[in-house]
């Protein structure tokens, strides 16, 4: 049923393209599907950890998906045979890479976008970056009154590439959608919150918004953005300290600093969904920098989304498992997750799924442990199986287009940290 | 607009005559850059023009027949200019060759950018073989020997890297071509701060460096 029909020719010379580090098709998607096979270096070793044969199921359920299509796989997962759930922790941590920027062009690009050279607005700034951000990279520099900043820049155009890659695959789905394996309106979800992540200034918005709404939390740091330095292309923001996660892992934190940081990571996502409403839907790994007692900082709000249905109802009927009840009860919850356009008889083949979904995060029964052991990638795996179904089904939900890439994200991260949460309890934490 | 400086006395002293005449021309050429990103190329005349650059407007004809003899020496200028920063910008030298070629265009174009009209409009005429700006013109002929040995030496440069195989004179000649069609897309360029010249220069370049290096198209 896939997407887009394997071609092996065009794949292969995807791949050697890719290996320019730039996309002749203007293409900042294909990009990224070339990427998954360019970082094969880098991540050999976590690779290597894998089985040979899992990683090859990898490559073959990416194959087969090109561009965005291949972005609409990361947050749908949406092949027809089983996935490995390393296979999912490594579709989580796809990430959007755009190509890298040299000195020159990141200030050429800096000016267009502010009008100014960065030596006219700050007292340092650094040529090189220290960090690739989703769009572009970023430089660390000085303002004019002495403080450390982060400099985003964005790769130019991408905001047409990727306009013109969804263009592109709409055309290429138009069997799926006729079907209904891949409906419109989650194409129109993807383009809407893969649009709104090329403009900073909305980002810079979205981390005034988020600053204020959790500063509750002493272990959190969330940046400032600085609006007079900031521009379309261009975000400003201060610098937040710590390490990505691999980086944190190597320093091999105790187990009851990664169970306070998983719990920390749960909690913050149970605040967002039911105070917020309101969710960081990129979780990818470099956006969370850790501390070694346990502080987290959060950076990257380009992919912000806002929940539109009563997300605390539908957490609340999971954990009590409220569908048992009744037929009420049951069209209620799947109401919740599928909307009004799914009928109940079709929805409800989704139970067995949710029930699987349930178990795995809020345990029941009085013998039960009630810590979820992030580490066994059960999650990740009922999670996949679900999104999975619910493809197979036809029963997907725009809704949840980013929801379920913040939780892959969530739980993958959990997963590399092989934290160890009681879930439950922190949820209860959160929903007041 | 400053005279060109002669530190030390030239090995073949100019007159007083050449000097002033030299810097009557830049004067003129400032007055009338200033005019364009003031008022628009269209609506400057060549009375505005005599007048800020404080000369007889019949004065004016003498220096610049028409607006593509103001064009050519305006070229001219630029290049001279590029040249210079690009033997003396230490970070760009040691970079790598898409950068150094990149460096070059883009400048270029911000020095272009306020009178992107102006170039536009001698850009047109200066495709037909009748002008003088046409790249086989020969009142053209020699500051564009001057642009292609420049290339030429820059390519050269990365031959003896090892980044490209050498190129020859090829090398340079392919790379005005490019450096044309760029302009042209950036006279066109609508996107916000011409960020889509931005991006196709760099993928440009990108790909043809590693093209050159893989010695031919490898898909």
């Amino acid at each position: 049923m896939g997407l887009v029909k394997e071609s092996s020719g065009a794949v292969h010379r995807g791949l050697r393209l890719g290996k320019l580090g730039l996309s002749i098709t203007g293409s900042y998607l294909g990009y990224q599907a070339q990427n998954i096979f360019l970082g094969e270096r880098q991540r050999d070793q976590r690779r290597r950890q894998f089985q040979t044969q899992s990683s090859r199921r990898i490559r073959a359920e990416l194959g087969s998906l090109k561009g965005a299509a291949m972005k609409l796989g990361q947050l749908l997962s949406l092949q027809t045979q089983a996935l490995p759930e390393e296979a999912i922790a490594e579709l989580a941590n796809l990430q959007m890479h755009a190509p890298g920027m040299h000195p020159t062009l990141a200030r050429a690009q800096f000016k267009a976008s502010l009008g100014k050279d960065p030596e006219e607005v700050f007292r340092r700034f650094e040529d090189e970056p220290f960090a690739a951000a989703s769009l572009g990279q970023v430089h660390r520099a000085v303002t004019r009154a002495g403080e450390t900043v982060a400099v985003k820049i964005q790769y130019p155009a991408i905001r047409a590439a990727i306009e013109s890659d969804l263009k592109l695959l709409r055309s290429a789905t138009l069997p799926a959608r006729m079907t209904g394996y891949a409906p419109g309106d989650i194409i129109d979800e993807i383009q809407r919150g893969f649009l709104e992540e090329t403009d900073y200034v909305h980002e810079a918005r979205n981390i005034e918004f988020f600053r204020r709404e959790l500063n509750g939390f002493d272990y959190l740091t969330i940046p400032k953005a600085y609006g007079d330095l900031t521009s379309e292309r261009v975000l400003t923001m201060s610098f937040v300290e710590g390490e990505i996660i691999s980086r944190f892992l190597e320093r091999k934190p105790s187990q009851a600093v990664r169970d306070l940081i998983g719990t920390r990571l749960v909690e913050l996502y149970y605040s967002q969904l039911h105070r917020l409403k309101t969710l960081h839907a990129d979780h990818h790994p470099g956006n969370y920098l850790f501390q070694p007692d346990g502080r987290i900082g959060l950076v990257d709000f380009g992919c912000v989304k806002r929940i539109n249905f009563d997300v605390s109802d539908l957490i609340r009927s999971c954990v009590g498992r409220t569908w048992r009840k009744g037929h009420k009860e049951a069209a209620h919850v799947l109401h919740l997750v599928f909307g009004p356009r799914v009928p109940y008889a079709r929805a409800r083949k989704m139970l067995p799924t949710l029930e699987a979904l349930a178990a795995s995060l809020y345990p029941e029964g009085k013998d039960a442990d009630p810590l979820v052991h992030f580490g066994k990638a059960e999650l990740l795996r009922n999670l996949a199986q679900a999104l999975k179904k619910a493809l197979r089904d036809k029963v997907t939900n725009p809704e949840f287009a980013f929801i379920s890439r913040a939780e892959l994200g969530l739980y993958s991260l959990l997963h590399q940290l092989n934290a160890r949460v009681n879930v439950r309890e922190t949820w209860r934490r959160c929903d007041c | 607009m400053k005279a060109p400086l002669h530190k030390s006395p030239p090995p073949r002293p100019r007159g007083k005559r050449i000097e002033n005449k030299e810097r009557t021309r830049q004067a003129i050429l400032r007055a009338a850059l200033d005019l364009f990103a003031e008022k628009g190329f269209y609506q400057t005349t060549t009375r505005a023009i005599s007048r800020k650059a404080k000369i007889a407007e019949g004065t004016l004809f003498n220096y610049f027949e028409t607006k593509e003899d103001l064009a050519l020496y305006f070229f001219e200028q630029e290049l001279a200019q590029i040249v210079d920063w690009y033997q003396h910008d230490k970070r760009v030298r040691k970079a790598g060759l898409p950068e150094k070629l990149f460096a070059i265009i883009h400048r270029l174009l911000e020095r272009l950018g306020p009178y992107e009209e102006f170039i536009g409009a001698v850009y047109l005429r200066a495709l037909q073989p009748s002008s003088r700006l046409h790249p086989l013109s020969l009142s053209a002929q020699e500051q564009n020997l001057r642009y292609l040995r420049f290339i030429r030496e820059v390519l050269a440069e990365a031959a003896a890297e090892g980044e490209i195989p050498n190129l020859g004179d090829l090398g340079a000649y392919g790379f005005a071509l490019f450096h044309l069609a760029v302009i042209t897309y950036w006279l066109q360029d609508r996107s916000a701060g011409k960020e889509n010249t931005l991006a196709l220069l760099d993928r440009c370049l990108k790909l043809a460096t590693h093209t050159l290096r893989k010695g031919g198209w490898d898909w």
